[in-house]
């Protein structure tokens, strides 16, 4: 064989090998998420905000329906917040999907590598939920009561702004640290005087359990919790790619759940982790789901985390101070909002919670009740 | 430098106490035996976060633990939950001594006793004081009863068994010695079955006191607002795992100090010891 003919095949194999492998995939890629709670029982279901939404409607899943090679696999945490910050340094979770402000902000301030994407539910009611018989009139009766908190999720931090709004704090209140499922029992035994918690507390009220003694709703509006999507800064430098079709499909969620006209079919697919519609139907009574579901990174939210991040650090919850600004990236939920045409969707609005543009998705509150 | 250690000496009588080095120096051998390990884990420990082999939430350096065990001890919450959880376990510890002592001595003494209460109270004992949690909080909530109870017992059982056993296992020999000087009841009690039970039960308190220990930390992670175990639990709901490292630190010097502690009151119970061959167990 000529030197040049050996030369021409190696060249053409050199050429050709590459060329054979690079349709067939490397590796299926599995798209970890994780969820701050878990629904009644352990249902692989949760409800509330836009990644709760986004599950039961296979909204993540749909976007890789053509893609055999990318699987979603979704964990639901029963330690809520506090669990999936664990799962997070140990590895095991590219995506946080749902989780609250204060464990996200103690993840960041612990130095977690994540990058936060785009929020998942605003302003979400605080409620203070109290044995039928209790004295417990209002959040200055709390002195010295025996009280449950899910500690270190954002309930904490939310519980913890409205004592300081009426003269208490943490050390005011003999607080017991219990998952929803332990409160719920506790609350029903009447072990403890009252829990701080969400909307399943309207659930025990309607059933005679508890008597709601306080909520945000009505009361300041910066009161309420927040809870958004994150990336680990190691997926997000692999498959860039893919975080953008999440978090567009996450966008998809967030724009049919923020639709008035599905007020019912998103309680259904809310009610698939356990809670009964009425509760739902209670929690959002004078208020949009719009409202809730925004995924816009506005100056309020913006506002918000940095008001959380100061509040957690002189309540004495961090250690550090937490830099926001340099954690958002909000360059997927751009191209999303962009490339779904939903640029002026939803409202905007000020540091201070005012309206500032108003949104094509509230035309049709006319549905809302 | 071994003064007047010879090998046909030691052939000679084996079973002759062995010249030992100074005492200090014992000691400072010992000590230096049993630092050993720990050393090593703080080294282990040291380079595992230094090279970040796990993650710093989840490991935290040796300094961070340092640095916040210094500021939780400057704002007086380490010393507070200390206090509580100190408490807890003296009161716990006390009601469980008392119902371990008397039920023991009950069926140590009496044959009667013994056989009605002995097989009950074995297979009560065979299930952990927190295997009784779940039924506990139903009938006693989850406030200090609990806590107290469920430490309470966890003391309770190990006392119990020692000092039955104490009791009951005084050699032959000792019992014939007392009838053979013609002891009555009573002093047949005090210079006889006391003495000769009292290592038997003393290491029941020493085990039930661990037990109380322990059992402690795990009853305060489940719903309690104060103590070491609460520490440990509120550390981990904020990621602050140097938080729990600390109070992990806490609580084992200070069950170390207790064992200790009881070792040497052990040792002044019974000075005669010393000369007198341990009892068989």
């Amino acid at each position: 064989m000529q030197p040049r003919t050996i030369a021409a095949a190696l060249a053409a194999l050199l050429v050709a090998v590459p060329a054979l492998t690079r349709p067939v995939q490397a590796d299926p890629v599995v798209i970890r998420i994780g969820y701050p709670g878990v629904g009644v029982d352990n249902r692989p279901y949760a409800y509330g905000d836009t990644a709760s939404l986004a599950r039961a409607g296979h909204y993540v899943e749909d976007e890789f329906r053509n893609d055999p090679g990318v699987k979603i696999e979704w964990t639901f945490f029963r330690g809520a917040g506090p669990a999936v910050n664990e799962a997070i340094a140990g590895g095991q979770l590219d995506f946080a999907a749902g989780l609250g402000d204060l464990p996200s902000i103690v993840g960041r301030s612990h130095g977690l590598a994540t990058h936060f994407l785009m929020p998942a539910e605003e302003r979400d009611t605080l409620y203070l939920a109290v044995t039928p018989q209790s004295d417990i009139r209002r959040i200055a009766d709390l002195a010295g009561k025996r009280v449950a908190e899910f500690r270190g999720t954002n309930l904490q931090i939310a519980a913890d702004r409205v004592l300081a709004a009426h003269g208490l704090t943490e050390r005011n209140v003999r607080f017991i640290n219990m998952d929803q499922a332990n409160t719920i029992a506790a609350l029903t035994a009447g072990q403890i005087d009252g829990a701080f918690g969400d909307l399943e507390m309207l659930d025990l009220q309607r059933r005679g359990i508890v008597r709601i003694a306080y909520s945000t709703k009505g009361d300041d509006p910066t009161f309420g919790r927040n809870a958004a999507v994150f990336v680990t800064d190691a997926f997000e430098r692999a498959h860039p790619d893919l975080v953008q079709r999440v978090v567009t499909a996450f966008v998809r969620a967030a724009a049919y759940g923020s639709d008035e006209r599905h007020r019912t079919q998103v309680f259904a697919l809310w009610g698939l982790a356990g809670i009964p519609e009425t509760a739902f139907a209670d929690d959002f009574a004078g208020t949009t789901l719009a409202g809730r579901l925004t995924p816009v990174i506005d100056p309020y939210i913006l506002a918000r985390y940095r008001d959380q991040a100061a509040r957690a650090k002189s309540y004495g919850l961090l250690r550090r101070d937490v830099d926001i600004d340099h954690w958002i990236e909000p360059k997927y939920l751009d191209v999303a909002l962009h490339s779904l045409h939903l640029e002026h969707y939803w409202p905007r609005y000020d540091a201070a919670g005012h309206k500032v543009t108003d949104g094509t998705v509230e035309q049709t509150r006319a549905a809302a009740n | 430098m071994d003064g007047g250690w010879h090998p046909q000496a030691a052939d000679a009588a084996p079973a002759a106490p062995r010249a030992a080095p100074a005492p200090w120096r014992a000691r400072a051998g010992d000590a230096a035996l049993a630092a050993a390990p720990v050393l090593l884990l703080l080294a282990a420990w040291q380079v595992a976060a230094a090279r970040g082999w796990l993650p710093e939430q989840i490991l935290p350096a040796p300094a961070l633990v340092l640095q916040t065990a210094r500021e939780e001890i400057a704002n007086g919450d380490l010393l507070a939950d200390t206090l509580i959880s100190l408490r807890r376990v003296a009161a716990g510890f006390a009601l469980g001594a008392a119902a371990g002592l008397t039920l023991g001595g009950a069926i140590g003494l009496s044959r009667r006793a013994r056989a009605y209460l002995e097989p009950g109270l074995l297979a009560l004992g065979q299930v952990p004081a927190l295997g009784w949690l779940p039924l506990l909080i139903l009938l006693a909530g989850i406030g200090e009863a609990m806590k107290l109870t469920v430490i309470a017992w966890s003391a309770a059982v190990p006392i119990l068994l020692g000092t039955s056993r104490g009791l009951r296992e005084v050699p032959t020999a000792w019992r014939e010695l007392g009838a053979a000087l013609l002891f009555g009841r009573a002093a047949m009690l005090r210079r006889i079955i006391l003495p000769a039970a009292l290592p038997v039960v003393f290491t029941g308190l020493r085990e039930g006191l661990a037990n109380a220990w322990q059992t402690m930390v795990v009853a305060e992670l489940f719903a309690s607002y104060a103590g070491l175990g609460y520490l440990m639990g509120w550390g981990r709901q904020l990621f602050a795992l140097d938080l729990v490292l600390v109070a992990v630190a806490v609580v084992a010097v200070i069950g170390l100090a207790m064992n200790h502690a009881l070792a040497v009151i052990e040792r002044r119970l019974r000075p005669w010891q010393a000369a007198v061959a341990a009892p068989p167990r």
